[in-house]
């Protein structure tokens, strides 16, 4: 069922021609997804997909949608020409990393293992703290890149 | 599901996200299909750190590095894209070629 | 005193002159009109190309001092005044001056004439050096003569080695023997009458200093081919005289007929060179060594063929140096230059180069009797060719200059039989006499203000009494009349040819002495006898040359008249038989047919000697002197006596065909028509096939490279886009290729 939603909702974005629900579809795969993570035992993997894509980054780009009407814009065709190019080579590649991922022999065991929240949060402040530090850093570079680069010039003067 | 399965849901989602990127011409929309491609990368760690259990979980956690990332990079690539079509009052991608020879 | 050591001046003196003339000569020169003498390098002057002196800038004591020195008249005022006026649909046959450039000359453009009185004079000094280094050198060279023809031994002079590369080595050493001594005396005694000569001749000439140097260059060249001792050096005098020539016959080299008579001189020259390098490189590659005394004693290693083939080649230099058929061309052209030049080079020295490279080079051609048979051959036809065109020409050089052609011919003639002392008899005795006749026809021009054309001549025989005198002399020597030099040599080329078998070319030989005898004759007859043709005004300036110019005459003409008896006389064994006897040893007896009496005598070891009257000899003999003394007779009854005779004749040849023999006469047999359609007309053809190849294919190749290059640009430059997608595309496009690539290769 989740795979459905993930896959569906993921066509449904690349070929809507409303950028609008292109954005709710895309909502709609991300919501699949914290779902399958939850069904693959990192129920912490699913809360962050919830807050952080279906709440901040959904947001913001129906936000960035909002704000300069893009999804006004009336077209022939949503798509390239190119997209007879590139269709085929994105299934060739899904086949091929497909075919590499079923005819490998993985050795996985039957049952999944499930991960404890405190697990995981012993693991980042220990063995990955500093990952986690520059990612904070990464986060601020970001955010006052972010700030920076989309005001609106000062001056009234366009150029 | 099995391993195999969620890979391939996690190759599909990414490769429709390639096709995305590809061939739409919305500044915007070609955002949301990176948002997607790194998604189906997320959902492969998390299935190996499943069933392939790694030290320390470095499969989650990964996966919540690559979530922030791809969150500061949706912020700076957005804030690029509403600059680039504030300038061209348009958000088509055909229309940036200044780099043309 | 070592007569080895003195020969090495031989050369070097002229050489000596030329360096003088060219660094100091023009500033001896004191010439009004170009301001003052302060001028740090007054032929820069002579150089400047002045068309008219009226304006110059420089000249700082004004316009006075031009009066020594008219300006060029125009065009239309020299044809205005010129005694062809009225005349101008004859000017086809004339050359010389077009029309008459009044008294002064100016650099590289007129005769050179008196300095109008009145002005003040020019000084000349520039002739004083290289006339007297040339008098040194002749002083010399009649010493090495004496020791040599009397001495009886050659000399051999080493100087310095001047080529030692790994085989190839080349000496710089002089080898006086016979021949060369003989030669060494017409060429300086000519040599230093002609500087004496141009003295007067030049007198007016702004760059008389540029005359004498290459006079002394001239004398050079041809010293250092006559004296060396192997094959390159013999070419480097050989192609040497061939500058000098250039350079004198274009001496007035402003005037186009002049210039292009010295290109064709060179160019035609060329021709013939060509093929005497490469029989001297054959002589190499066959032989490895140029020296000649080693290539004589090792020619008969070779077969015969290679014999042939290098000595038709060489006989090729010959032909272009010596102006035999079909390299003739440039001779009569040669006569642009000064009279002076036309003495020295075209009648007693440069010509005389192909002779003597035959005659020194006896041996290679006495092992080929097909190359002899070719020479005697070319020189036969040559003699009655050029003959023929002497007949009808009016300009008085142009009579001289195919006599010249003749007789040079009859040389090749007696070289290719086999009679090769009579070859050298008569280069000398011709040497002496044909410069003789040049020398005087310069000084008719010269006194007669530049008029050439016989036909507006006549008279003069009153005022220029010297001049007609030695040129009696030398007509009489050149027509083969008993006693002065050129009978004797002439009829011995004869008799040689009858003993040796070649009756039909001996036939020829006589009709060839006739025409000779006839036209010297109404050479001499149309200038001296008769009424004067000429404009009337033009009479009362006609005089008697200055002395400088009738001393050399008078001089000339007494070896014109001495030279057969002194070395002819008994006929085959005089003193110059004996002389060159060693030079010839060993070819005495090719080009002998058999069947005739000198094989006869031969096989019975019989040499002639003695003289008698009544033999086989003696009647050849008088055949020869009543051919000459006919042609003499004819020539004053159509000239003197009855002048209408020449074109009563003309209309009685039958089949209507005299009008026509006569003009392809006067038109050189319309073989410089030819040359000038198939080489000047047909080299541009080729030039053009060739230039379209390289405009076309070439550049078209090397501009096509870069419009390729510019459309490949423009086709790959579609990819850069600009647009992230594209390139997006093209980096998953890769990706996948990679991919497919290693799982195909991989597994």
């Amino acid at each position: 069922m989740l795979a459905v939603g993930v896959i569906g909702g993921g066509l449904l974005v690349v070929t809507l021609r409303n950028i609008i629900h292109s954005a709710v579809a895309m909502m709609v795969c991300f919501g699949s997804l914290a779902g399958m993570y939850a069904l693959l035992g990192a129920p912490i993997v699913a809360a962050a997909q919830v807050l952080i894509y279906l709440g901040a980054i959904s947001v913001l780009i129906l936000f960035a949608i909002m704000l300069t009407q893009a999804g006004d814009a009336n077209l022939p065709s949503p798509f390239h020409r190119q997209a007879l190019v590139a269709g085929p080579i994105a299934l060739v590649f899904a086949g091929l990393v497909g075919w590499a991922a079923i005819s490998t022999d993985w050795h996985v065991a039957a049952v999944t293992v499930a991960v404890s929240v405190t697990a995981i949060a012993t693991s980042l402040f220990t063995d990955y703290a500093l990952p986690f530090e520059i990612l904070s850093l990464l986060l601020l570079v970001a955010i006052i890149g972010a700030i920076y680069l989309a005001r609106r010039p000062e001056d009234e003067e366009l150029h | 599901m099995g391993l195999q399965g969620y890979l391939i849901v996690s190759t599909l989602l990414f490769a429709i996200g390639a096709f995305g990127f590809l061939s739409r011409r919305n500044a915007i929309l070609m955002l949301i299909c990176i948002e997607l491609m790194l998604n189906g990368v997320n959902l492969s760690l998390v299935a190996f750190n499943a069933y392939l259990p790694p030290a320390s979980n470095a499969g989650a956690i990964f996966a919540l590095l690559v979530m922030a990332v791809a969150a500061a990079e949706a912020t700076v690539g957005l804030a690029l894209v509403i600059a680039i079509i504030r300038t061209r009052q348009t958000p088509e991608v055909d229309e940036y070629s200044d780099l043309k020879e | 005193m070592q007569i080895d050591s003195l020969i090495p001046f031989i050369p070097a003196l002229p050489l000596a002159g030329f360096l003088f003339a060219v660094v100091a000569g023009a500033r001896l020169d004191r010439i009004p009109g170009h301001g003052h003498d302060a001028h740090a390098s007054g032929h820069a002057d002579d150089h400047g190309g002045h068309s008219g002196h009226g304006g110059e800038k420089h000249d700082s004591h004004g316009e006075a001092d031009d009066s020594a020195f008219r300006p060029i008249p125009s065009e239309e005022e020299q044809r205005a005044t010129s005694p062809h006026a009225g005349h101008a649909d004859d000017l086809a046959n004339s050359s010389g001056a077009d029309g008459v450039i009044p008294a002064e000359s100016n650099d590289g453009l007129g005769q050179a004439g008196h300095v109008v009185e009145g002005g003040p004079q020019p000084i000349y000094r520039s002739w004083m050096v290289p006339t007297a280094l040339v008098g040194v050198a002749w002083v010399l060279s009649m010493i090495v003569f004496v020791a040599v023809i009397f001495g009886g031994k050659p000399y051999h002079v080493q100087v310095y080695e001047w080529i030692g590369s790994g085989t190839f080595h080349i000496q710089i050493a002089f080898l006086v023997d016979a021949l060369t001594a003989m030669l060494l005396l017409v060429v300086s005694t000519v040599g230093l009458l002609v500087h004496v000569y141009s003295i007067g001749y030049m007198h007016g000439d702004r760059s008389m200093w540029r005359f004498f140097a290459y006079l002394n260059l001239f004398m050079f060249s041809m010293l250092l081919l006559i004296l060396g001792d192997n094959f390159l050096m013999l070419y480097v005098g050989w192609e040497a005289v061939g500058l000098c020539s250039y350079a004198l016959i274009g001496f007035w080299y402003k005037k186009p007929s002049a210039a292009g008579a010295a290109k064709k001189a060179f160019v035609v020259n060329r021709v013939g060179d060509f093929g005497f390098g490469l029989g001297i490189m054959m002589i190499w590659t066959s032989l490895g060594t140029l020296d000649f005394g080693q290539v004589f004693s090792r020619i008969g290693t070779l077969s015969p063929a290679t014999i042939t083939v290098i000595s038709l080649l060489l006989f090729a230099g010959a032909v272009g140096k010596s102006a035999q058929f079909p390299l003739h061309v440039w001779l009569p052209d040669a006569m642009e230059g000064p009279t002076p030049v036309s003495a020295l080079i075209h009648a007693a020295t440069m010509v005389n180069a192909g002779v003597y490279l035959v005659a020194r080079a006896n041996p290679i051609f006495a092992a080929s009797p097909t190359a002899m048979w070719v020479v005697a051959s070319i020189g036969v036809f040559t003699a009655i060719f050029a003959a023929a065109i002497a007949l009808t020409q009016n300009d008085i050089k142009k009579v001289l200059a195919y006599s010249t052609v003749s007789q040079l011919a009859y040389m090749f003639f007696a070289l290719g039989i086999g009679a090769w002392v009579a070859a050298i008899f008569h280069l000398v005795s011709h040497g002496f006499f044909k410069g003789l006749l040049f020398m005087g026809s310069g000084s008719v021009i010269h006194g007669a203000s530049g008029e050439q054309d016989m036909r507006y001549l006549g008279g003069l025989r009153d005022r220029m009494k010297w001049t007609y005198r030695t040129m009696v002399i030398g007509s009489l020597a050149l027509a083969g009349i008993p006693i002065f030099a050129g009978f004797f040599s002439k009829d011995e080329i004869l008799g040689e040819a009858f003993n040796r078998g070649y009756y039909l070319f001996y036939a020829v030989g006589v009709v060839v002495a006739f025409m000779t005898a006839f036209y010297s004759f109404r050479m001499i007859y149309m200038t001296f006898h008769g009424r004067w043709r000429g404009p009337r005004d033009a009479w009362r300036h006609v005089h008697e040359s200055a002395p400088t110019m009738v001393a050399p005459l008078i001089i000339l003409a007494v070896p014109t008249i001495l030279v057969g008896l002194l070395l002819g006389l008994p006929p085959e064994s005089g003193l110059i038989h004996q002389w060159l006897e060693g030079v010839f040893r060993g070819a005495e007896e090719a080009g002998i047919l058999p069947g005739s009496i000198a094989a006869y005598n031969s096989a019975l070891l019989i040499k002639p000697y003695g003289f008698s009257l009544f033999s086989l000899t003696g009647l050849l003999l008088l055949i020869g002197a009543s051919v000459g003394l006919a042609g003499i007779w004819m020539a004053h009854r159509w000239y003197v006596k009855d002048p209408d005779a020449p074109a009563r004749f003309v209309a009685r040849i039958p089949f209507g065909l005299g009008p026509g023999m006569y003009a392809a006469s006067v038109n050189k047999y319309y073989i410089d028509d030819l040359y000038g359609l198939v080489w000047a007309r047909g080299g541009v053809l080729v030039g053009n096939v060739l230039w379209w190849f390289d405009a076309k294919v070439i550049d078209g190749a090397v501009n096509g490279a870069g419009w390729l290059a510019q459309r490949i640009g423009a086709l790959a430059r579609r990819s850069q886009t600009g647009r992230v997608q594209n390139y997006g595309l093209g980096m998953a496009a890769g990706l996948v290729l990679v991919i497919v690539a290693y799982l195909v290769i991989r597994p």
